[in-house]
Parts: structure tokens; C-alpha cells; sequence
């Protein structure tokens, strides 16, 4: 039996601890911009990169088995109801989202990526994935909502 | 109808009643068998099981109804009986034929507890 959760929702420990997770690690993406703003190239570097990962290890773990016991069995048939929409759109955008992550870690970071694939507009590949990152991680919030709390979306 | 056709249908008539009568008693059984059995229900509404507990007697089947938007599960403490997710009005039955106190959950939502009390 899953431990209950500790935001007095209905839902289970691991998904508050994911909630809060998420949330911090999209705060510390915008104090990793602030980092860059500033000219801390090398701290910028180490915050976004340990928020992918971090994230990426998530994903993994936690959100795809969720994802494939709950929702993936529902769709398409049961689109049209809130509870599968919103994680369908989350996991979607979020797959993009943390690719395009990744893709800017190893382009920027790293030789691993050749020349010719390698971006060319560092800084609107990065504020877009920063502004794709945060409607996300709005949209996780609202799936956590719609399954976890109770009288928000009543029949 | 001449008199041999008369004697006939005469002697086939009981016949095909009785027929008739013996294909037709399993069915009575059957519904008396099913009338006699216990029912009981249990509504999922707002994130909680309705009654939270329940106290039936041995052989009562158990109905659970979801009238919730989103879906539930009803898992047994001991694993018991397990459901798999229930969307909305979609229903999951147990009968219970064993006499103790049966405590469930959902399992998405640890929260939402229940129990079944069987005497």
C-alpha cells in the first residue's frame, strides 16, 4: 500500500515529493538564468545541467510507469476528460521539452554533438526551453490537481 | 382430425407440458438461488468510500460504484480482492464468503479507506 502523501491532498508521498521537486527544480532553472545574466557562465552550466538530469531521472523512474498504468491504456478513447488530457499534454510538451534540454546540455557542454548539428542561437534556444519548461511544469501542477484533489472537479 | 390424430395429440399433449415444466424448473431455482442472495452497496463520492464501513453477512456480494469524475481503485489491505481502476459509474463487485473484517483502499489515492465487516 502506497505511504499517503503530506500537502493534506489525496494523493500518495511520492507524488508530493515529485510536486515539490518539480516546483524547486523550475526555481532554480530561473536563478540558473539569473546566473547567466550575471556573466556566472560555470555556475549556469552546473544548476541547468544537474535540473535536467535530475529531472530526466524522474521521468524515468516515476512519470512514465504513472504515465503508462493511468493514462497511456485511456488514450485515445478517454481524451476528452481532464484527468487524461492534462497529463497527455504534459507528458508530450515535457518530452520535447526535456530532449531539447538535453540536446543544449551536450551542444553546449560537450564535443559529443557535431558541428553541422550544433545550435547557432544559444539564447533563444535556451529561453524557449526555459518558457516550454515552466508551461510544463503548469501543467503538471494541474494534473496533480485534477487527480489528487478532492472537491475541485466534483461530478 | 380423425381418431387416431385425436388419440395422438391427447397422449402428446401431458407430454410436451411436462416437457415443458422440467425445462423451465432449473430456472425457477436459479432465480429463486438469486433472489436469496445478499447485496450491498458502496458509493465512491468525493474522494471517499460511502459507508466507510460496511457490515454484511457471509455470502453478501459487495458492489462498489465510482461517482466520482476520475478513477478509483478497491484494493484489499491483506490482497484479498483488487480492482483494477474504475472510471466514472463503472462498478466493481467481491462477495464475501468468509467471515472477519475486510480494511481496502484506493491505491491511487492512499487516502481513501474503507472497510467490510462480514459476520
Amino acid at each position: 500500500m502506497a505511504s499517503e502523501g503530506f500537502l493534506g491532498t489525496a494523493a500518495p508521498r511520492y507524488a508530493d515529493l515529485v510536486l515539490l521537486l518539480e516546483i524547486a527544480m523550475g526555481l532554480a532553472l530561473l536563478i540558473g538564468a539569473v546566473l547567466a545574466r550575471k556573466g556566472k557562465f560555470r555556475g549556469h552550466a552546473w544548476c541547468q545541467s544537474a535540473v535536467v538530469l535530475l529531472n530526466l531521472a524522474i521521468v524515468v523512474l516515476l512519470m512514465i510507469p504513472s504515465f503508462y498504468v493511468h493514462v497511456s491504456r485511456n488514450i485515445p478513447a478517454k481524451l476528452g476528460k481532464a484527468y487524461y488530457a492534462l497529463p497527455t499534454a504534459h507528458a508530450t510538451l515535457g518530452s520535447i521539452t526535456e530532449i531539447a534540454g538535453l540536446y543544449i546540455l551536450l551542444a553546449a557542454g560537450t564535443n559529443v554533438v557535431p558541428q553541422r548539428f550544433r545550435m547557432t542561437n544559444y539564447k533563444l534556444w535556451m529561453r524557449s526551453v526555459l518558457a516550454l519548461w515552466w508551461l510544463v511544469l503548469l501543467l503538471g501542477l494541474a494534473t496533480y490537481v485534477r487527480w489528487y484533489v478532492p472537491g475541485v472537479f466534483r461530478k | 382430425m380423425p381418431r387416431r390424430g385425436v388419440w395422438i395429440a391427447g397422449a402428446a399433449t401431458p407430454i410436451v407440458i411436462a416437457a415443458l415444466l422440467l425445462l423451465a424448473m432449473p430456472t425457477v431455482t436459479a432465480n429463486r438461488e438469486q433472489s436469496s442472495t445478499a447485496t450491498a452497496k458502496v458509493t465512491i463520492d468525493n474522494f471517499s468510500f460511502r459507508p466507510q464501513t460496511l457490515t454484511v453477512a457471509v455470502g453478501t456480494i459487495v458492489t462498489w460504484t465510482n461517482g466520482d469524475d476520475i478513477p478509483h481503485t478497491v484494493v484489499s489491505d491483506d490482497g484479498v480482492f483488487k480492482s483494477k481502476a474504475r472510471d466514472t459509474d463503472e462498478q466493481f463487485s467481491y462477495t464475501f464468503d468468509k467471515v472477519g473484517t475486510f480494511p481496502y483502499h484506493c491505491s491511487i489515492h492512499p487516502k481513501m479507506t474503507g472497510q467490510v465487516v462480514v459476520h
